[in-house]
């Protein structure tokens, strides 16, 4: 599970880490619409060159992001490879049967892949530079202005940081139970998929209780420390749109009117 | 036999970036059918002992023996499944492992994981439940709907249910009343006395003193001392400087010695002192 680099922190001073985590969400937003226009060398070799460039900035190894591609890579070789394989189209430059390589194959295989590591390793420095506290709070305070139409920012973003915080816990917790569990002589992973689904149900068990028994005692003691909802509430982290932010923004959306302008049509 | 840990290391996450060494070249033996405590601070290596105690985790360095049994690096997860049944462990707070419908299926669930038929596994559950102390109106009822240290004592059935040689306790009294504190150490000290081997990992010196005949102290994934717990804990000014202290009476006997009063050897235990008053 440690192995999981997504949704890991790492602390650090640097200009991406010192952003706004609102506009870090925004550009994280932009980013992945622009990184679907990208669909020629030009347009991916920018895209490429800003993503090294941001990493840079942040001053974290790439070896993180690189790990961070490591468990997706299954996925992203499938997908990658069928493209290869299975689209038609323009110049043959191999032919086995049913399975070709084509010009048009081709490049659809390498928009793919281009694809699936860019926003990886966008999504990657987001977590890697940003709290997981203060992602939600970006996500509360992005959706305040949604609030005349009854979307419950307060609420989301309570349950967003609730859940964050809970991660980690829960983990251990399964982990606990898990150890406990096998101490009475339950095999994980082995024997058939049915004998292997049974073996989750020690454990499912044990983790819904326990995470009702936690929830039930975080209730109470929010409510015993005054909690009453979102309505008339301060804010102990109070998020500060700084100019370097709207820079940020701005570099984002220069980079997308450029990918606009030189995407093929 | 007994137990025998030799030139043990272990390292979690071996190989890592965020690899922790938890255990420095240990060496050590548990006596058959004795009654051994470890004591040490949180995060000392306690915990991971006790899980190389039934292969929980498997040593990075050196081996584990207990009985016939070996457990290097390169063990296979037969022999691990074997000791398992051999050493039962109870973990802190048990009561969060329960997961059947019924007390009485729960405390079966161990044993038919290790190939005893139902009917059989039900009937060890029924006499080990009697022993913690469960009634028999309870065995059909929900486990959720048991106080929390009735709870307990039905996770501690299920682990005695597997009939385990060796029983190792990870603080097992955490969070319970003096009654139920009380109550539980007096049935591990009944186990023992049927032959039981137990392994008692605990924070409360009097616990120490008063159950166990073998005691070792941990630092920082390392033993630093060994013994009875009388001569251990002779040793008050460096126990008291590594903050793990010592047993009430002897912190008080240490304090008269200190004030004047002859005493060769601190007491341990409420009768030892009794004893040196009356007759010292």
């Amino acid at each position: 599970m440690d192995k999981l680099i997504l949704g890991r922190y790492i602390p650090g001073t640097s200009i991406i880490h010192r952003l706004d985590p609102r506009s870090k969400l925004l550009a994280m937003l932009i980013y992945i619409v622009v990184i679907f226009w990208a669909n020629n060398m030009i347009t991916n070799a920018l895209l490429l060159f800003f993503s090294l460039f941001s990493i840079w900035l942040s001053g974290i190894k790439l070896g993180f992001f690189l790990r961070g591609v490591r468990p997706m890579i299954g996925i992203i070789l499938f997908t990658t490879i069928f493209q290869l394989f299975f689209t038609g189209g323009g110049e043959v430059f191999f032919h086995f049967g049913f399975l070709q390589i084509t010009r048009v194959g081709l490049n659809q295989a390498g928009i793919i892949f281009m694809r699936f590591v860019l926003i990886i390793f966008f999504s990657t420095l987001l977590t890697l530079t940003t709290t997981p506290l203060s992602l939600a709070d970006a996500v509360e305070s992005l959706l305040n202005p949604l609030k005349p139409l009854k979307v419950p920012a307060h609420e989301i973003g309570l349950m967003l940081s609730l859940s964050l915080r809970f991660v980690p816990t829960l983990m251990d917790d399964t982990i606990r139970i898990m150890n406990a569990q096998k101490a009475r002589g339950v095999d994980f992973g082995e024997g058939n998929l049915i004998k292997k689904i049974k073996s989750i149900i020690p454990i499912l068990i044990p983790l819904f209780a326990s995470s009702f028994k936690r929830a039930d005692a975080l209730a109470i003691a929010m409510e015993s420390r005054g909690y009453k909802g979102g309505d008339g509430r301060t804010k102990y982290r109070l998020l500060k749109w700084k100019s370097i932010d709207t820079f940020a923004i701005l570099v984002i959306l220069i980079i997308a009117m450029l990918l606009f302008i030189l995407k093929k049509s | 036999m007994g137990i025998t840990l030799e030139n043990v290391s272990y390292t979690y996450q071996a190989g890592t970036p965020f690899e922790g060494r938890a255990l420095f070249d240990v060496n050590l033996e548990i006596i058959k059918k004795s009654y051994t405590a470890f004591i040490g601070h949180t995060g000392s290596g306690k915990s991971t002992i006790m899980q190389l105690l039934n292969g929980l985790n498997i040593p990075t360095l050196g081996s584990v023996s207990v009985d016939k049994h070996v457990i290097t690096s390169t063990s296979n997860s037969k022999d691990i499944k074997q000791l398992r049944q051999k050493v039962g462990l109870v973990f802190q707070f048990p009561e969060s492992q329960l997961f059947e419908e019924t007390v009485l299926k729960d405390a079966a669930f161990g044993p038919q994981n290790f190939g005893i038929s139902q009917e059989k596994a039900e009937q060890i559950a029924r006499e080990k439940l009697t022993m913690v102390g469960i009634s028999e109106e309870l065995f059909e009822k929900n486990p959720f709907e048991l106080s929390g240290g009735q709870m307990r004592r039905v996770a501690i059935a299920g682990i005695l249910a597997m009939e385990p040689e060796i029983l190792v306790l990870d603080e097992p009294t955490a969070g319970l009343d003096p009654k139920g504190r009380k109550e539980l150490m007096t049935l591990f000290k009944n186990l023992h006395q049927f032959g039981l081997t137990i392994v008692l990992v605990t924070h409360l010196m009097d616990d120490v003193a008063n159950y166990a005949d073998f005691v070792h102290v941990l630092e920082k994934g390392k033993v630093v001392l060994s013994g009875t717990p009388k001569d251990v804990f002779q040793k008050v000014e460096l126990l008291e400087e590594k903050q793990l202290g010592v047993p009430k009476i002897t912190k008080l006997a240490y304090n008269l010695r200190k004030r004047g009063f002859l005493m060769e050897e601190l007491p341990v235990t409420l009768a030892e002192f009794r004893e040196g008053i009356v007759y010292g």
